[in-house]
């Protein structure tokens, strides 16, 4: 079938659709306009918001608690960089997966958010063993020469050009072993 | 004959732009007016969207409530269809919403007349206008949307997207779509036109 036959046809349905509204709906709407059209012209009244989201429960769950952990971050002044989200996203993270690999995973997305500010940070969660309270899962260079690492139970601490050197090489020790 | 034509356009768009600047002023009468023209095209859309006689007759009602509400958001006369139907698509969008169990009303409900061919091409015409009313209800209701808004009601493209709330190009790629569902429909019956 063309293109133009289709829309023909449905040009004849048009005629073949029309179907008149009853009489007295006009008389009905106008009834119903408001004495006093003017408290809406400002066009600021109503605003609707129509959404539909299917997601599972746990997911709508966690959706929610992330929301709420990041306005509670936001509005009491923990921010990113003092590591209040990172701690939280720990607790989140422990709740939804197990104690062992949250400190990692929490650590991934505090390397992940440093990356995208431009810091040169290097991530070491994929090579340290979880447990580990002492190994470093990020690094990155400060200004003034020093280094600023997380360690594996999320501490925090700005340490000299020499003592990351130390700390790599005990890691690199320890997975040697 | 263009010229007329051309006139004609202007003296609408002119009656359009006031009827707009009457209404952002709140006048009732322009309010009135404005039922007077769309009151049966909304009917109709809706009927065309497949709700019942009683559905649409609410729908419009309430389509013309939810327009009072949204007179500051009406900007310019050229605007009057795609606001209208906007409203008039997200009226219809919260009623299948909220009776999910409701099946659309079929348009077989609106008799199909045969026009003047002649006998035997009439009955072939109209079974095919038949099997075209069926295609367009099977359509998804975006693209069913998008087939009245443009076909059934004559809004522009542009008209006709904004009311739906999408950009032009979104607009045509659903009307085309809903083109190509409609011939593959013909072809599956066997039917060559």
């Amino acid at each position: 079938m063309s293109e133009e036959k289709l829309e023909k046809m449905l040009n004849e349905l048009v005629e073949a659709t029309s179907e008149p509204a009853p009489s007295y709906l006009s008389e009905e709407i106008k009834r119903q306009i408001p004495r006093d059209l003017s408290q809406h012209r400002v066009g600021l009244g109503n605003i609707s918001i129509i959404i539909n989201l299917r997601v599972s429960k746990l997911a709508a769950a966690a959706a929610i608690v992330i929301t709420l952990i990041l306005f509670a971050n936001f509005f009491w002044g923990r921010g990113q960089e003092s590591g209040g989200i990172l701690r939280s996203g720990k607790l989140l993270v422990e709740y939804l997966g197990g104690p062992d690999r949250s400190n990692v995973l929490a650590a991934k997305s505090r390397y992940e958010y440093l990356a995208q500010t431009g810091k040169a940070v290097v991530y070491y969660g994929d090579i340290v063993d979880p447990r580990d309270t002492s190994a470093v899962l990020i690094q990155w260079k400060l200004p003034d020469g020093r280094y600023r690492v997380v360690f594996g139970d999320l501490r925090e601490e700005t340490v000299s050009a020499e003592d990351i050197i130390l700390l790599q090489a005990r890691m690199l020790r320890k997975n040697a072993k | 004959m263009q010229q007329d034509h051309l006139t004609c356009m202007e003296n609408s768009e002119q009656r359009q732009n006031s009827l707009a600047a009457r209404l952002r002023a709140a006048n009732p009468a322009a309010a009135a007016e404005l039922v007077d023209i769309y009151y049966q095209q909304l009917y109709t859309f809706f009927r065309r969207l497949g709700h019942s006689c009683q559905a649409s007759e609410d729908l419009t009602q309430e389509c013309f409530i939810a327009a009072w509400q949204r007179i500051g958001q009406l900007r310019s006369g050229s605007m009057l269809n795609s606001w209208i139907y906007g409203i008039a698509g997200n009226v219809s969008k919260v009623y299948w919403r909220s009776h999910k169990a409701d099946k659309a009303v079929s348009l077989d409900e609106i008799d199909v007349p045969d026009g003047g061919a002649p006998e035997g091409e009439k009955s072939g015409h109209s079974e095919q206008l038949g099997r075209l009313k069926n295609a367009v209800e099977m359509l998804p209701m975006k693209l069913k949307q998008a087939v009245v808004l443009h076909y059934m009601q004559h809004l522009t493209i542009i008209e006709a997207a904004e009311a739906a709330g999408i950009r032009c190009g979104t607009f045509k790629s659903r009307l085309n779509r809903a083109l190509k569902i409609l011939k593959k429909q013909f072809s599956k019956d066997g039917e060559m036109l």
